[in-house]
């Protein structure tokens, strides 16, 4: 450019030769879930440290955290694009008894299909109402989570569906592989798959974009629309796997699988630092997010906490998270320009 | 003209209303001001004037209390101690115009006038009646504003943006003040509102306030205040009296040395060309049956009164919306453009007139917002390329001047270098045709020179250029024809070497068919 010499000087910048020790510093100041997970870790060795710490335990939680871990991802990218979907337990549970009970359930692989299928199709069917008709994600789930959990009390009108070939898919779910369950090692490759996804295809960079500001993305030329569709069709498919790992953990479809899963992916996810409008979250905080439900759960039943006043702890948990959530953007808002109020 | 130079030419009298001492603002990597002394005083008008990213903003705020000073003070008299929030600035009598005014759409146009009303936390009884949004007073106001042909009963949601802001300045009326900032008020106004903002501006000095004006405009700068402060680089510069100063004076001051003027636009050779562009006959929003050429290398200008259909028409040749009916052929082909995808994959681009809606994503940073357009050119099988990305947006920076680096966020830096950065993303997809609309809204002078000089190297390289602004004076520097359009009709069409500001106003606003 020659039009330089008719320019101020341009500011120095500082940011830019950041020490990669003050870089990690920075990062450290925004994870508070991180802070809550090893608060509760400490508690946790504290308290029933020998049994927490055992192998049979571990491995019990990791095993508890895998189906919802999975359900979790696929409520993040949802969430990041400033949607909600609360029938991912409804969709859960159709998924897991249609698998076990149609065909009659002879094999591992079929009911994978038939249960990435259900999901996939109850997510094109949100996604398509959202995206294409525009209609509110929170309504839209609203009436596929009533409806597929009728789907899933008339298909077997309220007895469990055990498929044919149960005992295969209850040693699959005990199998471990290099200690590692089966179902923890599907829930790390999905977490890797959607973190590479986010983090480094086009897909993800539009996914961002959509959620953050929908105006810009749309007259940048960025497809909104196919983009949000194909987000939640991706929600579905998780949320179908997440129903086949359900078959593989309890040997069978119960009416109740996935009931109120929806509460908890939320939960995890805003506890993982996403903001609910969209455009901001992340695999990492989510996977936290995760964890800190899980060790919870796990710690109050080994303290023999009834199961009623566990529930009250994980949603004062809820309330503390979302409340150490604000303080943090409070700090972050002062730098923003005041936003015009609109709504 | 002579009236206006009869108040600049008042001495500041009264008491002080303000006092900053060593103020002093740092955000992550940028100091936005460093160290500022100011005193404003009851009856006088001080404009705030500054290149991009000079502090002039952050000031505004920091009396607003909308933002808190890293160091240093701003007492506001009668107020026992300094400004710490929003809600003690309000106390202590500070009214602050934002640049985007603060609109409900879903209420009534009488209800907005008497917003305010409804935050005064003093009284909390639940019985209490809520204003006559349908008074006597409530229409007066309105009237005294300029927009006396507006129901008081209407949505707010329909006004224009002009009108919107008249709207929010309404308020100035119906509240106690002692202070009135006007961030950038008139960035969104067009021409015909600014006197209606003069006399708001005249009547509230009579009344004692101290306002403070923040604008990039010189000419309504001159035309309104009596003290001129000059902030470069987060520092003042220079205060000086209005009457004893002039455009060209503050201009050097705001950039550190004299702006060279900006030379008229090579000669585009368009005989015999197929024109990027071809619209005929096209009708959609405001847009009433008009046909318009675009030859490469060539820079047509769109100028019109707020409403016009200027900007429909922008809209609709970059699928933003969809033509009614009509024709539009791109490079000789007959197009249907029925979204921005369309017509990026013809190769026209679109600067939106709302940076902040429509222009770049606010939870980006600098890099992701430039390549948001081209991302998938720098990718792999969906995968990005992620050292190429880096590598193309470090040169951005460094080829648009932006300030700040490619991991600061867009929605940090001033307009002007904001709007570097949405320049820099449509340009990386290489279009023929570049539709801006007001691209130079709310940018100051030193930026502004910076886009002109964009512009017309487009036009060298032979890109069709198609600019829509409501600054007769801009497009008259910038353009190789001129299109002036009233009543969503291209009514006339002008050469910029036989026209002035006036024919253009004059035709914009009377022209008979």
């Amino acid at each position: 450019m020659t039009s330089s010499n008719t320019l101020p000087p341009v500011h120095q910048y500082e940011e830019e030769e950041y020490s990669r020790g003050r870089a990690i510093a920075n990062w450290l100041k925004g994870q508070y879930a991180l802070y809550i997970l090893v608060a509760i870790l400490l508690v946790a060795t504290i308290t029933k440290g020998a049994v927490f710490w055992s192998g049979t335990n571990l491995t019990n939680l990791l095993l508890q955290m895998s189906i919802i871990g999975v359900v979790t991802l696929a409520e993040l990218i949802v969430v990041l694009t400033g949607g909600i979907d609360i029938s991912v337990g409804s969709a859960l549970g159709l998924a897991a008894v249609l698998a076990a009970g149609l065909f009659g359930g002879p094999s591992v692989l079929l009911a994978l299909v038939v249960a990435l299928a259900v999901g996939g199709v109850v997510g094109a069917v949100n996604g398509w109402l959202v995206a294409f008709r525009g209609l509110e994600p929170f309504i839209v789930t609203l009436g596929m989570l009533a409806l597929a959990r009728g789907l899933v009390y008339a298909y077997g009108n309220g007895i469990p569906i055990t498929p044919k070939a149960a005992g295969t898919f209850s040693d699959l779910g005990q199998t471990t592989i290099l200690g590692l369950p089966v179902l923890a090692i599907i829930w790390l490759v999905m977490v890797l798959l959607i973190g590479f996804l986010l983090s480094r295809t086009v897909w993800g960079r539009r996914v961002y974009a959509v959620g953050s500001n929908k105006e810009a993305a749309q007259s940048s030329g960025i497809p909104v629309r196919a983009t949000l569709w194909s987000v939640y069709i991706l929600a579905g498919l998780l949320v179908g796997l997440g129903g086949w790992m359900f078959l593989c953990r309890f040997g069978s479809g119960t009416s109740t699988a996935g009931n109120l899963l929806e509460l908890e992916a939320i939960a995890a996810v805003v506890i993982g630092g996403a903001r609910l409008s969209g455009g901001y979250g992340t695999v990492f905080g989510t996977v936290v997010g995760t964890i800190i439900f899980a060790v919870i759960a796990n710690l109050l039943s080994l303290l023999n906490v009834s199961t009623f006043l566990q529930d009250a702890f994980r949603g004062a948990l809820i309330l503390v998270a979302v409340t150490l959530a604000t303080v943090q953007l409070k700090r972050k808002k002062t730098i923003d320009s005041p936003q015009p109020a609109t709504k | 003209m002579q009236q206006i130079e009869e108040v600049a030419g008042q001495l500041p009298r009264g008491e002080i209303a303000f006092r900053a001492e060593g103020v002093k603002k740092h955000y992550p990597g940028v100091r936005a001001l460093d160290g500022v002394d100011l005193e404003g005083y009851a009856g006088e008008v001080v404009a705030v004037c500054g290149a991009n990213g000079a502090g002039k903003s952050t000031f505004a705020k920091l009396l607003a209390g909308v933002d808190t000073p890293t160091d240093g003070e701003i007492r506001v008299t009668g107020y026992p101690h300094a400004i710490r929030n929003a809600a003690e600035a309000e106390q202590a009598g500070v009214l602050m115009m934002h640049q985007e005014p603060l609109i409900i759409d879903d209420f009534t146009v009488g209800e907005n006038v008497w917003l305010y009303k409804l935050r005064q936390g003093r009284d909390i009884r639940p019985w209490a009646t809520k204003v006559d949004t349908n008074s006597e007073e409530t229409r007066r106001v309105l009237r005294d504003i300029g927009l006396g042909h507006l129901r008081t009963s209407q949505l707010a949601r329909d006004l224009g943006p002009g009108q919107r802001q008249m709207l929010s300045l309404s308020r100035a009326l119906v509240t106690d003040h002692k202070i009135m900032i006007l961030d950038e008020t008139t960035a969104s106004t067009s021409e015909e509102h600014f006197n209606d903002i003069l006399d708001l501006v005249k009547r509230e000095k009579a009344a004692g306030t101290c306002i403070m004006f923040v604008s990039h405009r010189l000419n309504e700068v001159f035309a309104m205040s009596d003290r001129i402060v000059v902030l470069r680089n987060g520092r003042l510069v220079d205060v000086v009296a209005a009457a004893d100063s002039d455009p060209d004076h503050i201009t050097t001051l705001m950039i550190g040395e004299a702006l060279k003027a900006l030379a008229r636009p090579a000669p585009a050779q368009t005989e015999g060309k197929t024109p990027v562009i071809s619209v005929r006959d096209v009708y959609g929003g405001a847009a009433r049956g008009v046909s318009l050429d675009v030859a490469p290398g060539e820079i047509v200008g769109l100028y019109g009164l707020v409403g016009s259909g200027r900007s429909s028409v922008a809209r609709t040749i970059t699928g933003q919306r969809s033509a009614a009916s009509g024709t539009i052929a791109v490079q000789g082909e007959a197009v249907h453009l029925t979204s921005p995808r369309a017509a990026l994959s013809k190769r026209i681009a679109y600067l939106t007139e709302d940076r902040r809606l429509e222009g770049f994503v606010k939870d980006f940073d600098n890099g992701e917002n430039m390549t948001l357009v081209v991302l998938p050119r720098m990718a792999k099988a969906g995968v990005v390329d992620a050292p190429r990305e880096k590598s193309r947006v470090r040169e951005l920076i460094q080829e648009f001047q932006v300030k700040g680096g490619p991991k600061t966020f867009t929605r940090t830096l001033s307009g002007g270098n904001q709007q570097k950065v949405v320049v820099a993303k449509w340009l990386e997809a290489d279009p023929d045709l570049v539709v801006l609309d007001e691209p130079t809204k709310g940018i100051d002078v030193g930026a502004r020179a910076n886009i002109y000089e964009t512009i017309h190297a487009l036009a060298a390289r032979g890109k069709a250029v198609l600019v829509v602004s409501s600054e007769a004076e801009e497009l008259l520097s910038l353009c190789h024809r001129i299109l002036v359009m009233r009543n969503g009709r291209i009514v006339k069409e002008f050469d910029p070497e036989h026209a002035d500001t006036d024919d253009l106003i004059r035709t914009a606003l009377t022209h008979q068919d």
